[in-house]
């Protein structure tokens, strides 16, 4: 906040400790995990403008040989295969990266885990006016991020059925031709389509939280997706090393 | 026997000589009946090329059709109607074309068809009764209509009998069951939500009997026709898809056939019913289109003799020939189907930007929250930087 006076911060008393230890420069997002990020951010968006388009076509075109849709369509299919090759990426990081990214961090295993949600809806409805400090993600925020894979696993699935509905390889076909007799068609396109609102919603929220986070924790979270570094106290990233992975 | 079908129609077609002949012996080959008709070779083969085209088959089946159809002799056939409209019937009687109509109805000796036949009563039965023990394992049944199950099947009966004891009678002893229209294949409109009457399709009713599906509100009669052609020609029913549906009918997208797909590749939609875009012929998506989610064969096939279908005639189409189309493809006049749970005019698209304002809103409010919380924050002494 800009109204304090200079050499004075906004730490409360509960984190007194902060400044004892040093803040370290730590490296926690692994470059694939940030590629994979921005792939997928770049790619919903788009996928996100193309497919509203093709929802319903909010400019009708004059010319004849421009092929509007057909071009939309086309881009979306383009960043369909980004979208779909980033995730990939990021699913095998699950399995190979370090702990930060490893799929054991977002799936509630740990009691504390449950723990760290109930501290984290306490602080976001203001029953508890202080953040507690993760390393990684905090449990809430994973498994915020683990519906929204399954959402975007859900967006591919049903985006590829759409897919083979009209074109596609014979592995595309033996893989999703059965879903349209399971869920017709216009079904799957409905739940295609809303789920982009998820992503909406989310986007929103993930944001604001990264800002608001990264603001009380003064610890370079935004810059961290970009650079890979976040900025630790010694003692925090010491016991983060002694939890039970 | 042939209650006197042919001559109903030979009566509508003066140009064709020798039109007094009408009573067809079941056992005479199909040419030959054709030529007693006074229908040429000319049109005969015309016929053959355009049952060929439809099956999508390569042109060089055509003498191989005409040749089997010059021998075969006509297979006995029975039409029932359960709970129908009798718009089947309607779409296969307006084919003016005349080789459809010809073979259709020479094709085969019809022996029962209520809307058209001329016995009644006792004798139409007997006809029908004659048919299932006498031709038993040979003759082909089409079903028109849905089969109700509910309380015992009461709510359809025809001659003190029950739909379902009707078709399980007549469906178990034919070669093959055709099921004309979407509610002889899976209930149709009389099936759709809330079904009182506990309607199925046929394969449903009577799972015993071979069935071909010809979904569609109505069928396409060049399909029906195609189907008995095939099976007269090859010995066999055609290729079927995982709904028992022709293949060669149901194997492709309407959207990928449809005359107007230039339009929507370029971006050029009717906004409006009557506007600039409509009059041009653009593309209908806009409008509720579902020729993107249906597969059928209606733009090249067309009905009534090829010369329409519901997208040329500038309506959207309604997906007639998909699965449960009363169900899946409605709104008819909407992109998406209704959110289960919320009203018919809230569309799925309101819903959305609704939670995504909604989320917007509340982290404004939770941002203006929590700056004052941060404001409230006492602030430590200033050596413990
Ligand atoms: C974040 C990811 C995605 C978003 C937000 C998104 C959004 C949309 C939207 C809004 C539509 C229009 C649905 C409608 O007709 O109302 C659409 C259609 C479609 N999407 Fe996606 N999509 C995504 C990913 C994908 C992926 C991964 C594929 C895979 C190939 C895909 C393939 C398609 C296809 C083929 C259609 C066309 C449906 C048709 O008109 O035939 N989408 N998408
Ligand atoms: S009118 Fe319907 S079927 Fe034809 S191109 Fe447009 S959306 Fe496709």
């Amino acid at each position: 906040m800009g109204s304090l006076a200079p050499g004075q911060h906004a730490w409360s008393e509960a984190h007194r400790p902060y400044p004892t230890t040093l803040p370290v420069r730590t490296y926690v997002w692994e470059l694939p995990v940030r590629v994979s990020h921005w792939f997928i951010v770049l790619s919903i968006a788009v996928l996100s403008f193309t497919g509203y388009y093709m929802h319903n076509p909010f400019i009708v075109a004059t010319s004849r040989t421009q092929f509007l849709m057909a071009r939309i369509r086309f881009i979306h299919e383009i960043a369909a295969a980004v979208f779909i090759s980033a995730f990939i990426l990021r699913m095998y990081w699950f399995f190979v990266g370090n702990d930060w990214s490893s799929w054991r961090s977002f799936w509630p295993i740990h009691k504390r885990q449950w723990r760290g949600m109930g501290q984290m809806v306490a602080y976001y409805s203001f029953l508890k006016k202080d953040l507690v400090h993760h390393v990684g993600h905090n449990a809430l925020a994973a498994v915020t991020y683990l519906l929204m894979f399954t959402f975007m696993l859900l967006e591919i699935i049903t985006g590829l059925t759409l897919y083979t509905w009209v074109r596609g390889s014979w592995l595309l076909g033996w893989l999703f031709r059965w879903i349209p007799g399971v869920i017709d068609i216009q079904h799957l396109r409905l739940l295609h389509f809303c789920i982009m609102f998820t992503f909406f919603a989310f986007v929103i929220h993930h944001v604001y939280s990264a800002v608001l986070v990264s603001w009380e924790e003064r610890n370079g979270l935004i810059e961290s997706i970009f650079t890979g570094y976040k900025f630790v106290p010694r003692h925090e990233l010491e016991e983060d090393a002694k939890l039970p992975k | 026997m042939t209650w006197g079908v042919v001559q109903v129609f030979a009566d509508q077609e003066p140009h064709i000589p020798g039109k007094d002949e009408t009573m067809i012996p079941p056992n005479e080959t199909f040419y030959g009946a054709l030529q007693k008709k006074g229908v040429t070779r000319r049109r005969f083969l015309k016929f053959c090329t355009a049952m060929t085209a439809t099956l999508a088959l390569p042109p060089r089946y055509v003498a191989q059709v005409a040749s089997a159809l010059e021998k075969t002799k006509k297979p006995v056939l029975v039409w029932l109607q359960f709970q129908d409209c009798a718009g089947n019937s309607e779409a296969i009687l307006r084919s003016s074309h005349p080789s459809v109509l010809e073979v259709v109805l020479d094709l085969l000796s019809w022996e029962y068809h209520e809307i058209i036949m001329a016995g009644a009563g006792h004798q139409a039965e007997a006809a029908l009764q004659r048919v299932v023990k006498e031709e038993k394992g040979k003759y082909l049944a089409v079903v028109e209509g849905a089969i109700p199950l509910a309380d015992d099947g009461v709510y359809c009966t025809v001659a003190g009998k029950t739909a379902i004891s009707i078709a399980k009678e007549v469906c178990t002893n034919a070669a093959a069951t055709i099921a004309a229209g979407a509610c002889a294949w899976y209930g149709g409109l009389v099936a759709a939500s809330p079904n009182p009457t506990g309607a199925v399709g046929i394969s449903e009713a009577v799972p015993e009997a071979k069935v071909v599906n010809l979904g569609g509100c109505p069928q396409n009669p060049a399909n029906t026709a195609a189907v008995l052609v095939h099976y007269l020609t090859f010995g066999e029913l055609p290729a079927l898809d995982q709904y028992n549906r022709p293949l060669f009918a149901y194997g492709r997208v309407i959207h990928d056939q449809c005359e107007r797909r230039a339009h929507y590749d370029a971006g050029r939609y009717v906004q409006e019913w009557g506007d600039e875009g409509h009059r041009r012929g653009w593309c209908l998506y806009k409008m509720g289109c579902k020729g993107p989610q249906t597969t059928f064969n209606c733009p090249s096939v067309r009905f009534n003799d090829s010369t329409s279908w519901p997208v040329k005639a500038g309506h959207g189409c309604v997906g007639c020939g998909g699965y449960n189309f009363w169900e899946t493809k409605s709104p008819f006049y909407e992109r998406l189907p209704n959110v289960p749970g919320f009203g018919a005019d809230v569309s799925a698209g309101k819903i959305g930007i609704g939670i995504t304002a909604a989320v917007a809103g509340a982290t404004v409010v939770h941002g203006i929250a929590s700056a004052v919380r941060d404001r409230m924050r006492t602030t430590p002494p200033p050596e413990k930087i």
